[in-house]
């Protein structure tokens, strides 16, 4: 079990910078999710965890140690990737042998047998254990990949995207099984992911990073609720949070886009300052008595829900509303938002102007 | 302007059969999705209405006339491909021409449909560049511009939007669906995804194993699926699915002692199944509360998914994990007590044995 802290850390590859000055503190047994688009820095800065590349400034703190210098195998860290990197030719009980079998290893035949059978039924795959790993499926051998790292019992748990090469339904699954392991392992997790949905629903802490800086370190609700600025609030929620330009005015928004007025709560700004207004598609309201007009510009039918698509000259806003509503394309609708639910950025720097 | 029938359409590939007595009509006009897993025939189905592929058995009627034997090129039907197919040494004005020189059209005419469809595509200034000069979904408005450039009397579409990202596939789909009724041509889409089924549909035609297992209105489909399959393929989280006992008017779950009551009508006939009945339940058709209620169960939370919008609660009720929506924070963490209770107007039955879904079928 261990506490890890990345300090400073920036690494190049030949001109391209991967990661900028990272700062991170990840606590012993959390379950921390690194969220960000290709080319963000994610598995760079998993990779420097695992000790699989040298950071070329900074600190790589475990347990309070310098281990900025450690080998992969002295860190005790175990990998999980996309790609399950099996021994096809193998059996699944010899996969989940192999890490134990290491010449580096000192376990006896029966405290294999043991480990590997404990693996298994954790994992829900004791009948598959002398099956060859090329007859199962993707489900079955990503669990064979996870099992092979949890094997060994490491300090840390780090993975990469280990759930997006699943159909969506075995993601679901597979989602909900991977916190359970955590909570009976109660080991650090830390875990690497583009899906916005797994690092709501699975992290402790959610860390967002943009072209190799670290944006934001919170809780699931602090990122949806309380994001830093623009980037932030478009990285998680489906669809992604409206951001609409306007001017605060009297205690009313003025949008840009059609001049229309609508309420605030408890603003951010000077009166006549340009705002970027944030409001999530569930807080925009469709409504006879709303106090903005839009036509809708596309329905999308999700059977629980609908999503409009609102277009006011030109900008598009989301709104999501009750399957039960009956609209179609464009008709015009009445919509407003839910004053106290709005966010308040700078069109200048994207920041958040309720956060400062 | 086509109305397309398919009349016991049956397809094999050598002993293979992709397409079992497929029955089904399109009408004129409308935007009909085909629906399924990658081998469950839609795409085959696509084909031979194209005349991509011919057909064992059964007959094909485009507005009257039986096509099933005509080639391709005699049916006057366009087709949109997942990889754009674009001639990539033309230019985009010349790939959108191409059909048009194919049938001889002259030239300055030829023109002005080019620019007519670069317009609606919002491609014309695009007209003068080579396609590897494009993003993926100007590619893709190209190959709908030159499917559409001939005035097709239908548009057939294979998973035109599957190589795209999930954003511009978003916004291609409401493009798609706005060019449709711009243009009011019948339109067959064939995907694997549910919500570009619903989204774009007038009606869905969901297959399976070569086998149609409903086609009807995105609503219809969702809330009164026709069996297990078409319930448990359609919405996500997928429907929750219990087996149950039926015992007077009570539905009593494994493992649970208390029954879940339902009106003596809504389930008339169904005890008689002797296979045994098993219960489907959205997410959304679950009720919880934090007090103990009148006719709700006990169980207790072991998971907790916060989307930021509304969460995703796991309950195990006796010996049956279910999956509930609910508002964000209402239930605050896992191994919490909640009551649940069920929205029996939204619950379904299904026949153990076919599959069937015994209410509410429309």
């Amino acid at each position: 079990m261990a506490d890890i802290a990345l300090q400073g850390i920036s690494k190049k590859f030949g001109p391209n910078t991967a990661l900028r000055g990272v700062d991170i503190d990840i606590k012993d047994g959390e379950f921390f999710v690194l969220l960000g688009q290709t080319g963000a820095g994610k598995t760079t800065t998993l990779r420097v965890i695992a000790g699989l590349e040298k950071p070329d400034t900074g600190k790589v703190m475990i347990e309070g140690q310098d281990a900025t210098r450690w080998n992969a195998a002295e860190r005790d860290v175990a990998l999980v990737l996309q790609q399950y990197s099996l021994y096809p030719r193998l059996t699944v009980r010899g996969n989940l042998e192999f890490p134990l079998k290491s010449r580096t290893q000192n376990f006896t035949a029966k405290e294999i047998k043991e480990r590997v059978e404990r693996v298994a039924e954790t994992l829900q795959i004791t009948r598959l254990l002398d099956r060859k790993v090329e007859k199962l499926s993707g489900g079955e051998m990503q669990r064979v990949s996870i099992g092979r790292a949890i094997v060994r019992q490491p300090r840390v748990f780090l993975m990469d995207e280990p759930l997006s090469a699943l159909d969506a339904n075995l993601r679901d699954v597979l989602r909900v099984e991977l916190k359970k392991l955590h909570q009976e392992l109660g080991a650090t997790f830390v875990f690497v992911t583009h899906d916005q949905v797994e690092a709501m629903s699975m992290g402790d802490k959610i860390g967002v990073l943009d072209r190799g800086k670290l944006i934001q370190v919170g809780t699931p609700d602090d990122i949806y609720a309380r994001p830093l600025n623009t980037f932030v609030a478009r990285s998680v929620g489906t669809p992604p949070m409206n951001l609409i330009d306007g001017v605060l005015k009297a205690s009313k928004a003025i949008l840009d886009a059609g001049g229309q007025a609508l309420p605030v709560s408890n603003p951010r700004g000077k009166d006549g300052q340009n705002i970027r207004f944030g409001i999530r598609p569930e807080d925009v309201v469709v409504a006879p008595d709303a106090p903005a007009e839009a036509r809708i510009f596309d329905v999308e039918n999700h059977g629980v829900i609908k999503i409009l698509t609102l277009d006011l000259e030109g900008t598009h806003v989301h709104a999501t509303v009750s399957a039960q509503m009956r609209v179609k394309i464009d008709d015009t609708v009445r919509f407003g938002w839910k004053p106290e639910k709005v966010l308040y950025f700078d069109p200048a720097n994207g920041r958040n102007l309720s956060l400062s | 302007m086509a109305r397309i029938e398919m009349v016991n359409v049956q397809k094999f590939f050598g002993q293979n059969q992709v397409l079992k007595d497929l029955h089904l009509t399109i009408e004129d006009g409308e935007f009909v999705v085909m629906l399924g897993q990658s081998g469950g025939g839609k795409t085959t189905a696509l084909r031979a209405i194209a005349g991509l592929e011919t057909v064992t058995s059964g007959k094909i009627v485009i507005d009257g006339v039986e096509v099933q034997d005509r080639k391709a090129a005699d049916r006057d039907i366009a087709f949109v491909f997942q990889s754009f197919s674009l001639y990539p040494h033309m230019t985009v004005r010349e790939n959108i021409a191409f059909p048009l020189r194919a049938v001889r059209m002259d030239a300055a005419e030829r023109n002005r449909a080019v620019n007519e469809t670069a317009e609606t595509l919002q491609i014309a200034q695009h007209l003068d560049r080579k396609p590897s000069a494009l993003s993926g979904g100007d590619m893709q408005r190209v190959a709908i511009g030159r499917a559409l450039v001939r005035r097709p009397q239908a548009l057939l579409m294979d998973e035109p939007l599957g190589v795209l990202d999930s954003k511009l596939r978003e916004q291609m789909r409401a493009e798609i669906k706005r060019l449709h009724i711009a243009r009011g041509s019948t339109s067959v889409y064939v995907t694997h995804d549910q919500i570009e089924a619903m989204s774009l549909a007038d009606r869905i035609v969901i297959l399976h194993d070569g086998v149609l297992q409903q086609i009807g209105a995105p609503d219809e489909v969702y809330l009164h699926p026709k069996n297990l399959f078409v319930a448990k393929f359609v919405g996500s989280p997928v429907m929750n699915i219990a087996d149950v006992q039926i015992d007077g008017s009570d539905v009593m779950l494994k493992g649970v002692s208390t029954g879940f009551t339902f009106a003596e009508s809504d389930l008339a006939g169904l005890a008689k199944s002797g296979a045994g009945t098993t219960l489907g339940l959205r997410p959304e058709a679950i009720l919880l509360t934090h007090a103990e209620t009148p006719g709700y169960a006990e169980a207790v939370s072991t998971n907790i998914e916060p989307l930021g919008s509304h969460d995703i609660v796991d309950v195990r009720l006796g010996d049956t994990i279910l999956r509930v929506r609910t508002e964000s924070g209402f239930v605050s963490g896992e191994g919490q007590p909640v009551w649940v209770g069920l929205d029996t107007a939204q619950a379904h039955f299904f026949d153990n044995k076919t599959e069937l879904n015994l209410r509410g079928v429309a």
